[in-house]
């Protein structure tokens, strides 16, 4: 009983051993550190290590002692609470977006460097050493300082000094304020480096952390898209996780100045999407036109229509847009009438945009859009201008109705009524065909022209001379000159 | 034997273009179909969206541009067999001018009818086809139509008229007697460029907003 008791606890307290040395050595332990010298020093060239390698105690201390031998005893530490590879990958616009990056002046000194040395990966415990490394390498106790007492100092080049920088890292897990974190700290490097510059006194830089920010390795696996190419490496995850993945995305978006369609849901599934990049209205009041641009109250991050009054079924879809206050009307109305049937000629459903209404104080204008606004039920109708002024898709009901007061512009128009799926559009459906009818005009009379001309040819190409008097072997014929 | 047909240079280039255009298609269509962008196939939006003023225009250019070609190969062929008869026998001429005067009034019957279709044509104010008016397309087809009715018999009765002329000149030379005879041929042969006109002014007729007046009064529903 008692040698059964002490096996159990034997093999627990193995299995615990085993899972802290295993810990130990996780693979997402390691944070990374550049070193660069200021413009005009260059250090003898030391070889980087290969891909994947972790750089150790040892070979950090080399690499140290190699640089501050030969190069210049300042030393700037940019010291970030933690820091991996990841933050770079994901915010540093490693993927075709170097607009997006969060570290412009860190590039633009490892680039401007004369030997920069890049090492993705330093076992942590060497890299939380590199304070204690660098004091004792150059003989000096570091000075903690930001920018503001770095340009009260003045720094002389013969003597050594480690001049410390500590960065933040967001606590949270909250991916936007990350990426703000490393702007600013990209920042606080950039004005300590412009300082160093007008002092003219050559450094070596360094930009490290203590700790790797497993907050970073941890949001890349639920991370497919925002910035990172990753998410076409991306394993499919459960259905939860790719609807997390794009929300995501869907929020990047938003915040890049694309959004999204306006969504008209019926039971919590979506039945009418409206997308348009302008929504403008005019009402001609004075021998003027008047007009209202709809837009910022329809589409934007943050921005919720308020979309009562609409209905959907199977064969009538109505999006009715309230708004408040648009030309001087309190209650202003856009509402979108469509409706679907089958046609028997073609075989098939369609659906048309039956009218356009607005509606304030209790007056309705129509425009009627069956005549160009219609596609196959099952896509969407997607045009580049819908108006009722220029080319216009849009005509007042009848020449007494209110809407010949009116007029309706939406550029860059999308809609589907029916058979949504998801929350995305469809095929979109152009209002724009191959051909326009002046093209087939021209084609149609051009091909009539051309056969004539093929028939006359012909005509002409088989017209030969007379030879059924030729003698060959006869006397030549001879034409007179003279009478 | 077909491959001497085929070394000949003409049928080269025709059943070439012939080729090239139904293979292209073919494979437009094909295109088409497997995207299911088979309804961007639309033969009404073609009919309604092109100018009814084009229709109008066609049939005109057709009726006499047609009834000419008809009366000028009637013509050439008759006149090319009464100049060579005429070589040996001088007294056919006079009488076979008749044959000709028959293929010249198929060219006549054709530009009557040109201008009687091109003065029914008048502007009309309207851009999309609820204001066009469905009467405004009808004119724009019915004279379409009746241009190549008018065209394509006179057409085909000039040629006709021709070669009958052309041999009623040369039975004449040879015997003086057949000419009458020959002549009546040639009267039912001309009969069927007047069936063409009747039917055309018909056709034309039968639309009575021809005028093509602006529809604008017409309410829009």
């Amino acid at each position: 009983m008692a040698t059964a008791k002490m096996r159990v606890s034997y093999s627990i307290s193995a299995f615990v051993v085993l899972f802290t040395l295993l810990n130990v050595g996780k693979c997402d332990e390691q944070v990374p550190l550049m070193l660069w010298t200021s413009e005009g020093i260059s250090l003898p060239s030391q070889s980087p290590p290969p891909a994947g390698h972790i750089v150790g105690q040892d070979q950090l201390d080399a690499y140290l002692h190699e640089a501050l031998t030969a190069g210049p005893r300042n030393v700037l530490l940019f010291l970030q609470d933690k820091m991996s590879i990841e933050d770079f990958t994901i915010y540093g616009g490693a993927f075709g977006n170097k607009q997006d990056s969060s570290f412009p002046n860190l590039e633009g000194a490892l680039l401007s460097s004369p030997s920069p040395l890049v090492l993705p990966a330093v076992s942590w415990p060497a890299s939380n050493a590199v304070i204690g490394e660098l004091q004792d390498q150059l003989e000096t106790s570091p000075l903690y300082m930001d920018a503001e007492t770095l340009s009260q100092l003045r720094l002389n080049a013969s003597s050594p000094a480690l001049l410390v920088f500590r960065l933040p890292y967001g606590t949270g897990a909250d991916l936007m304020s990350a990426r703000e974190i490393l702007s600013g700290n990209d920042e606080v490097i950039g004005q300590v480096l412009s300082i160093m510059k007008t002092q003219s006194v050559p450094y070596v830089a360094i930009y490290t952390a203590l700790r790797p920010s497993q907050e970073a390795a941890a949001a890349l696996s639920l991370e497919a898209g925002v910035g990172g190419g990753r998410s076409l490496l991306q394993s499919r995850g459960s259905h939860k996780e790719r609807e997390r993945e794009r929300e995501r995305q869907r929020k990047v978006k938003e915040k890049a100045g694309i959004y999204g369609p306006v969504e008209f849901k019926e039971r919590d599934t979506t039945c009418i999407l409206l997308w348009a990049t302008s929504l403008s209205v005019s009402i001609l009041r004075g021998g003027h036109w008047e007009d209202h641009d709809l837009t910022p109250s329809t589409f934007g991050e943050g921005v919720s229509p308020k979309l009562h009054g609409s209905v959907c079924d199977q064969t009538k879809a109505r999006l009715v847009l309230n708004y408040e206050d648009v030309l001087g009307h309190r209650n202003f109305k856009l509402i979108f009438a469509m409706s679907q049937r089958h046609y028997q000629v073609s075989a098939r459903r369609w659906f048309t945009m039956d009218a356009v209404e607005l509606e304030y104080d209790g007056t309705k204008a129509t425009f009627n859009g069956s005549r160009n606004i219609y596609a196959p039920a099952e896509y969407s109708y997607r045009c580049d201008s819908v108006t009722s002024f220029r080319w216009p898709a849009l005509f007042p009901r009848s020449s007494k109705d209110p809407a010949n007061q009116w007029r309706v512009s939406f550029e860059d128009f999308q809609i589907q009524g029916f058979n949504v799926t998801g929350s995305d559009f469809s095929y979109a459906s152009d209002c724009a065909g191959f051909f326009t009818p002046g093209i087939w005009m021209g084609l149609m009379t051009s091909l009539l022209m051309v056969l004539v001309l093929t028939y006359g040819l012909h005509m002409i190409m088989q017209l030969r001379t007379m030879d059924r008097f030729d003698d060959p072997k006869g006397p030549a014929i001879s034409v007179p000159q003279t009478e | 034997m077909l491959l001497e047909w085929m070394m000949n240079g003409h049928a080269i280039l025709y059943t070439g273009v012939t080729v090239a255009f139904w293979t292209t298609i073919l494979i437009v269509g094909i295109c088409y179909t497997i995207f299911d962008l088979g309804f961007r196939f639309d033969v009404a939006w073609f009919l309604t969206e092109t100018s009814p003023f084009m229709w109008a225009n066609l049939g005109i250019g057709l009726a006499i541009s047609l009834s000419v070609v008809g009366a000028a190969w009637g013509i050439y062929i008759t006149g090319s067999s009464i100049i060579g008869g005429g070589v040996k026998a001088p007294r056919i001429k006079t009488k076979n001018l008749v044959s000709i005067i028959f293929c010249e009034a198929v060219a006549i019957y054709g530009i009557i009818m040109a201008i009687v279709i091109s003065n029914m044509a008048e502007n009309f104010s309207g851009t999309t086809p609820e204001t066009i008016g469905a009467r405004n397309y009808q004119a724009g087809y019915s004279m379409f139509g009746a241009g190549l009715t008018v065209g394509f018999s006179n057409l085909f009765c000039g040629i006709c008229v021709g070669i009958v002329g052309s041999g009623a000149a040369l039975a004449d030379a040879q015997n003086a007697s057949l000419f009458v005879k020959i002549l009546i041929v040639e009267i039912f042969g001309s009969a069927i460029g007047l069936f063409g006109v009747i039917v055309a002014i018909l056709q034309v007729n039968n639309t009575d907003n021809l005028d093509l007046v602006n529809s604008c009064s017409k309410n829009i529903t």
